[in-house]
């Protein structure tokens, strides 16, 4: 699975969630408020709240061209929607009406086919709407009279007068619809008006801002300077004015304009559309991009927005600013504006304002040109509002980071020349000619390079209104009208060249030999025009999106491979220590998690928006389908990418991996530890019972990720730059120190240095308790990597320790893990045998750190279990608990301050501390104690050492640690093999055949003594409380025992596929065993039954030992009520299980060979100890 | 390639592709080796430029077809597009620049991972003009003289160059300095092998043919020994 959404990870993240609207499956059935937003081109804010059918009808006094003549005016049918702040009416069908798909909806949509405002009618930001009137109508029960402020910026000054020089723009709308729905209709209009009021002063200021304002005040009152209408104003616009037939075109539409409102107020009726095929006026240019792409409503919204960015961020650098720079002095050089000062420096400032605004894209080349080319038409805050429309909604993805939109439109490109002129296509097979080399620049610069100025602007004029199909059209149009020229083409210069010499004769006649004389007269680019929008009208934004669609899982891998080539190679000489495989591996986990995290939280997103809405929005009920369809494909809002992980994610990623970095305790309420974290937590539970219940835990499907101390350093030793975030480079760069080195002494190091807090190379108490406990918890779930089986370590250990030497020998059976256990017991004497005293000075600070990671600790009872390893023996008697008791009396007294707190938690610590103290053998007290003392009564332990007594700091240097690890065979393999094994970079752990909370359940290292502990709870309720405890936990312990005997040479691998297929049986968790994984014979077959029981009755246990540490720990561990929870959550899993497990548990323990231990591999360690006891029992 | 194979002098194209970070001067490069211009503000490269320019050899004229790509970093993505089928390429970095040698050796590599086997591939440390050793020989190692913008020594590059098998220059393409010379090293670098193969058959015969004939008709032209293949 992580394969699987790995692939589509970095795509996902490419996809801008904004930009990214007509590239998401949700497109196929794209949300109503998104298709509303995208026919009347209106801001995300804005969503379709009502509809209903209605006849406009404009007054004979604002008609020029339109619809038939009907009593005095003219009528268009249609449909008026409401939303928050705009008003539109459109005679096309919308395209997102309920049932409306995409495609269904092209064939109604008229020209633009739903891709931006076609067919006749209006969008009236409702603040200019200046009164509406209910008039009496016999044919319908609702008519509406709409009065707007067409022209409102004039009449600023007085208004009386021009009352007389020209009508206002009064429109009649009347509703055809039952009367409820007319009257819910009336409601919204009338709120939304009300509420629209307090936005008629921005109004006026947006519209302040429009050359028709100036173009249609009367002429006594053009003394005012004109409004900024683009450096042609000061330099000329391109092209000559006559020949473009300017004045003649500025005539018609100031007549348009003046008959059906200007800017905001316009109506559109068919001349709207055919004005612009011929061709804008220069002055007018700007103003109608804006009108038709619908920056103006982003610039209604937001006014300010450009001066404010620009005063917000000034003085600031950047990257994108850097490059900007750079292009500034070549951005439409052969046009004079952008020779000067004043044109670059507005170039300058509405690139530098753009990328602040949306800094995922930045700048990218080509947008200088584009931008230029607007600037030549628009004022800076036109142009800048125009971009964001570009980047957000007509060209999206072109001008991304990875330029995703672009080379997918080029795809799409592809597949229509392919389709439209196969015999072309081949040819361009045939000789090995890429077309997007070709065409690439056409589209990414929208024609502005490649076409002389005056015919680029043009296609704009159509680009903006019709969409982006425009671009497909006009390139289709280029190749068919040279597809000749172009099938003599052999190569690639052959091809340009053929292009360079048409666009450059764009100007020229199509037919010069024609007899026609009208014929003659027809230039090269009308020509080029009427094919375009002729000949491939079957292009249409539908087809267009239909053609993303099926091309952009393609586009994205190539992209995301090429990403993650460069990615990986980029890392710097650190990822040269890791293959490139597992560099490979590391990206995909490492954006994996990424991404996946970034999917729950935004379905999580989605639906507290939809219930926030349900609540207090008046939507129609299909407002909230659409919303539900988005969630339910969890892509529409997707967050922005990112390419840091925080402590969360960094979990995640290593519990992919990494056996150790699971949770003991899946489904608890994770982040306990974490306060800051709380909130989110509560969210996802609260809503995870209504969607895939993988995507919505808080950790999707893969294994809960344990919280611990040793997670923590690692996060901050690998965030090198402190930003508690990491980078993939962060990553690898950790990973390399770890893995790549292979470096024993390295790795002893880097462990160090993970404990060393104050990087001074000293280690303090503290430290060695916690390297300890990272030992213990990286090895609860077994150890990794080639260890050697010999026994050869025990001896060494016994060589080192007299005293413990004869006992480890007697136990020959023991496993690496039970080992393992004894050797980091070992570590610990040995570290205090060996620290070098402190200085006072330290002293407080211990206490201080002491107190602080005792939170952290979430297993005590695996130290336990190390010291039952180290000396089995003493677990002989089982009346240990009695001087245990009386060390703790001693304790509390005497004790430091922390040593009191905990000693009043003494009878809960009794069972752990059984085999504390049983090991600790007075002669020996300070060291085993020393390891002790973690989980359980660390007041006693403290007592009871010398090491551990406050007064004494001490602290180890690195060389100390080192001798004390390399003096340990276990140990020094752990650091050569063990550790660097346990992360799974490449295969995972799921192909480890590791079931994560199987293993949790089983594997706890504390696990079998707290079988021992719960067996011994359920015998003990009526024997005495220790002693029978005791006994228990050894009979449970020697069940495990004789298990483990069995599995160890299998190894970890068979007892994980155990441990795994048994959690299958129990949990029937869809997981199909992996049948080419079995490894086992008959025997764990066996095995295998026998699990079932022993696990649950180890949970069981579980639960019991946890409840005890609970309580032992009492107030002194922050960590302790997570810890029970964690516990009893488990038994939960198991499904009730436990009750039938206790009692089958013992059976299984005493008869069989029961896997069950083995299973748990490393958790027998704690069962080990009571083996000896058991054997007595059992076996004798 | 049959008909040239005629020719006293065979002809053949060579696909030539310019990688490099942004601003270290690939086009100014490719301007000055086609036009032997220099221009201060050239317009930024969208996509890729194409250009054509003929390179003679003694025993052979090489036609390079140069596609030289736009440095932004986001463009990277459509690299392949051009150095799809590319036999040679010049990797280009700015020697008072750092961070553009880390980029140009991850070109280096990606050309030699994704590239056609048997790439050509120069490393060229342009802008020798603001170093000290600007109009000297390249191969002067800078000190650290004021006014001196050089911050890659020609060893650094020079020993990666050879290390990795790549031809290695250092030019300015504001001077003009050492810039045919790379050309035409790269020119007689292609083995000939690769030069019958490289193109489809019909490739580029129809457009360039004449003008191959024409170069053929000129011979090896003395006076241009200099600028080896400007022409």
């Amino acid at each position: 699975m992580l394969n699987l959404s790995s692939f589509v990870q970095k795509a996902q993240q490419l996809l801008d969630p904004t930009q990214g609207l007509n590239l998401t499956d949700s497109d196929r059935n794209p949300s109503k408020a998104s298709l509303f937003q995208n026919q009347f081109r209106l801001p995300d804010s804005q969503h379709p709240l009502f509809e209903i059918t209605a006849e406009l009808t404009i007054p004979p006094a604002n008609v020029t061209q339109g619809g038939k003549d009907r009593d005095g005016g003219y009528h268009y049918v249609g449909k008026l929607h409401l939303s928050e702040s705009y008003l539109c009416f459109s005679t096309t069908p919308s395209s997102f009406l309920q049932s409306a798909s995409t495609s269904t909806a092209s064939a109604f949509t008229g020209q633009t086919h739903g891709g931006g405002p076609s067919g006749n009618g209006f969008t009236f930001p409702l603040c200019s709407i200046r009164r509406v009137e209910r008039l009496h109508s016999q044919n319908f029960q609702f008519a509406l009279a709409i009065t707007t402020w067409n022209g409102i910026s004039q009449e600023a000054g007085k208004d009386k007068d021009k009352k007389d020089t020209r009508p206002e723009q009064r429109i009649t709308v009347q509703l055809a619809g039952t009367r409820v729905a007319c009257e819910r209709f009336c409601d919204g209009l009338k709120k939304g008006l009300r509420a629209a009021v307090g936005s008629v002063g921005r109004l006026k200021r947006v519209t302040g801002e429009c050359y028709s304002e100036y173009l249609l005040r009367p002429e006594d009152k053009k003394n005012a300077a004109a409004p900024d209408a683009g450096l042609g104003m000061l330099f000329r616009y391109p092209g000559d004015p006559k020949k473009l037939r300017d004045r003649a075109k500025m005539r018609l539409w100031a007549e348009y304009l003046r008959d059906n409102g200007r800017n905001v107020t316009l109506i559109r009726q068919p001349t709207f559309h055919k004005l612009i095929r011929v061709g804008l006026p220069n002055r007018l240019r700007g103003e109608i991009w804006e009108l038709t792409s619908g920056s103006i409503y982003l610039r209604l919204e937001n006014p300010t927005l450009y001066a404010d960015t620009l005063a917000k961020f000034e003085g600031q650098e950047s990257l994108a600013i850097d490059e900007i720079e750079k292009d500034l002095n070549r951005s439409l050089p052969e046009y004079p504006g952008f020779q000067s000062e004043d044109g670059i420096g507005r170039l300058r400032r509405v690139l530098t304002a753009y990328s602040w605004v949306d800094p995922d894209v930045g700048y990218c080349q080509a947008m200088n040109i584009v931008v230029a080319a607007l600037l030549i038409y628009m004022s800076e805050a036109q142009a800048f509002f125009l971009l964001s429309a570009l980047c957000d909604r007509l060209v999206p993805g072109y001008y991304s980071t990875t330029m995703y939109g672009t080379l997918l439109d080029q795809k799409v490109f592809e597949s229509l020349v392919e389709r439209t002129m196969p015999i072309l296509w081949e040819h361009l097979v045939k000789s090995d000619v890429q077309l997007s080399v070709v065409s690439l620049p056409w589209f990414l610069s929208l024609y502005v390079n490649s076409m002389p100025l005056v015919f680029a602007f043009r296609v704009l004029d159509v680009f903006f209104v019709e969409g982006p199909k425009v671009l497909f059209q006009v390139g289709l149009a280029i190749l068919r009208i040279n597809g000749e020229e172009l099938l003599d083409a052999a190569d690639d210069g052959a091809f340009i060249s053929v292009l360079k010499s048409y666009f450059a004769r764009l100007d020229e006649s199509a037919h010069p030999k024609s007899e026609n004389p009208k014929l003659r007269a027809v230039t090269r680019f009308q020509e080029l025009m009427v094919v375009a929008f002729k000949e491939f009208s079957e292009i249409t934004h539908s087809s267009i999106t239909e053609l993303r669609l099926k091309n952009k899982d393609t586009v994205l891998n190539n992209i995301e491979s090429f990403a993650k080539r460069t990615a990986i190679r980029n890392l710097g000489p650190d990822s040269k220590l890791l293959s490139t495989a597992e560099l490979g591996a590391l990206y995909d986990r490492f954006y994996g998690v990424l991404y996946e995290r970034q999917q729950r939280d935004l379905i999580f997103k989605q639906d507290q928006a939809r219930r926030r809405s349900k609540s207090s929005r008046p939507r129609l009920a299909d407002v909230n389908d659409g919303h539900d369809h988005s969630v339910e494909k969890g892509r529409v809002g997707l967050g922005p990418s990112t390419s840091l992980m925080d402590y969360d994610a960094f979990r995640e990623f290593l519990a992919g991996m990494a056996r150790w970095a699971i949770s003991d305790s899946p489904s608890t309420p994770r982040r306990e530890t974490f306060p800051q974290d709380k909130d989110n937590r509560g969210f996802y539970n609260s809503f995870s019972r209504k969607s895939d219940a993988s995507l919505l835990s808080p950790w999707g499907a893969g294994p809960e990720p344990a919280d611990h101390e040793f997670l923590q350093r690692l996060f901050r030793m690998w965030d090198v730059d402190s930003s508690a975030a990491l980078t993939l480079q962060n990553v690898v760069t950790g990973l390399a120190r770890i893995k790549g080195k292979r470096d024993i002494l390295g790795t002893i190091n880097y462990f160090f240095e993970l404990h060393d807090d104050d990087k001074d190379g000293n280690v303090d108490r503290e430290g060695i308790l916690r390297m300890s406990e990272a030992l213990l918890f990286l090895s609860r779930r077994g150890l990794e990597g080639s260890l050697s089986p010999s026994n050869s370590t025990i001896s060494l250990n016994g060589m080192a320790d007299g005293g413990m030497n004869g006992l480890t020998n007697d136990v020959p059976g023991q496993t690496v893990n039970e080992r393992f256990l004894g050797s980091v017991s070992a570590f610990i004497r040995r570290c205090f045998e060996y620290a070098d005293p402190d200085h006072a000075r330290n002293q407080q600070q211990q206490y201080f750190g002491g107190s602080r990671d005792t939170q952290q600790k979430g297993d005590e009872g695996k130290p336990a279990g190390g010291d039952e390893l180290a000396d089995p023996d003493a677990f002989a008697i089982g009346d240990d608990d009695e001087s245990d008791d009386d060390l703790l009396m001693m304790d509390s007294p005497t004790g430091s301050p922390r040593a009191a707190k905990r000693s009043d938690t003494s009878p809960s610590q009794r069972a752990p501390s059984i085999r504390l103290n049983s090991s600790t053998a007075p002669s020996t007290i300070n060291d085993d104690a020393a390891s002790d003392r973690r989980r359980v009564s660390r007041a006693q332990s403290e007592k009871a050492n010398i090491a551990l007594d406050p007064s004494n700091p001490l602290h180890i240097t690195l060389p100390t640690f080192r001798m004390v690890v390399l003096a340990d065979e276990l140990l020094e393999q752990f650091f050569e093999s063990s550790f660097p094994a346990s992360f799974h970079i490449i295969e995972g752990l799921s192909s480890s055949a590791q079931t994560p909370t199987s293993s949790t359940l089983t594997t706890f290292s504390s696990l079998g003594m707290g079988a021992g502990r719960a067996v011994g709870a359920a015998f003990g309720g009526a024997a005495s409380a220790t002693s029978p405890a005791v006994a228990a936990g050894a009979g449970a312990g020697r069940g495990l025992r004789g298990v483990l005997d069995n599995i160890v040479t299998d190894g970890m691998r068979v007892a994980a596929e155990v441990r795994r297929r048994m959690e299958e049986a129990q949990k029937e968790i869809e997981k199909n065993a992996l049948p080419g994984q079995r490894v086992n014979d008959d025997d764990d077959e066996e095995d295998d039954e026998d699990v079932g029981p022993l696990s649950t009755g180890g949970s069981g246990s579980r639960t019991g030992g946890g409840a005890a540490g609970k309580m032992t720990v009492g107030g002194g561990y922050g960590g302790d009520p997570e810890r029970r929870s964690v516990r009893s959550s488990d038994r939960d899993l198991l499904n009730g299980a436990d009750a039938e497990a206790s009692d089958v548990n013992l059976v299984g323990l005493g008869e069989t060979e029961s896997g069950v231990g083995r299973n748990r591999g490393n958790s027998d360690a704690s069962g080990k100890s009571t083996a000896k006891v058991v054997g007595v029992e059992f076996d004798g | 390639m049959a008909d040239s194979a005629n020719a006293p002098k065979p002809s053949s194209s060579v696909k030539l592709v310019l990688l490099g970070e942004a601003a270290v001067g690939k086009s100014s490069l490719v301007l000055r080796f086609v036009n032997n211009d220099f221009q201060e503000n050239k317009e930024p490269t969208i996509g890729a430029a194409f250009l054509t320019q003929k390179c003679n050899l003694p025993t052979r004229t090489i036609k390079f077809e140069i596609w030289d790509t736009a440095g932004q970093e986001r463009f990277a993505s459509l690299a392949p597009m051009y150095y799809r089928n590319a036999q040679a390429a010049l990797v280009v970095y700015d020697l008072t620049k750092p961070t553009s040698l880390v980029k140009a050796k991850h070109w280096v590599a990606e050309l030699q991972r994704q590239a056609s086997p048997g790439i050509v591939i120069a490393l060229v440390g342009n802008k020798l003009d603001l170093t000290n050793d600007g109009a000297g020989s390249g191969a002067a190692e800078s000190g650290d003289d004021s006014g001196d913008a050089r911050k890659i020594t020609t060893e650094e590059a020079k020993t990666y160059a050879e290390e990795e098998g790549l031809l290695f220059f250092e030019t300015s393409a504001k001077t003009g300095y050492n810039v045919t010379e790379v050309f035409t090293a790269i020119a007689n670098a292609i083995p000939e092998t690769s030069l019958k193969s490289a193109r489809g058959p019909g490739a580029s015969h129809a457009a360039g043919r004449t003008e191959e004939q024409r170069v053929n008709l000129n011979g090896p032209r003395d006076p241009n020994a200099k600028e080896g293949c400007a022409c």
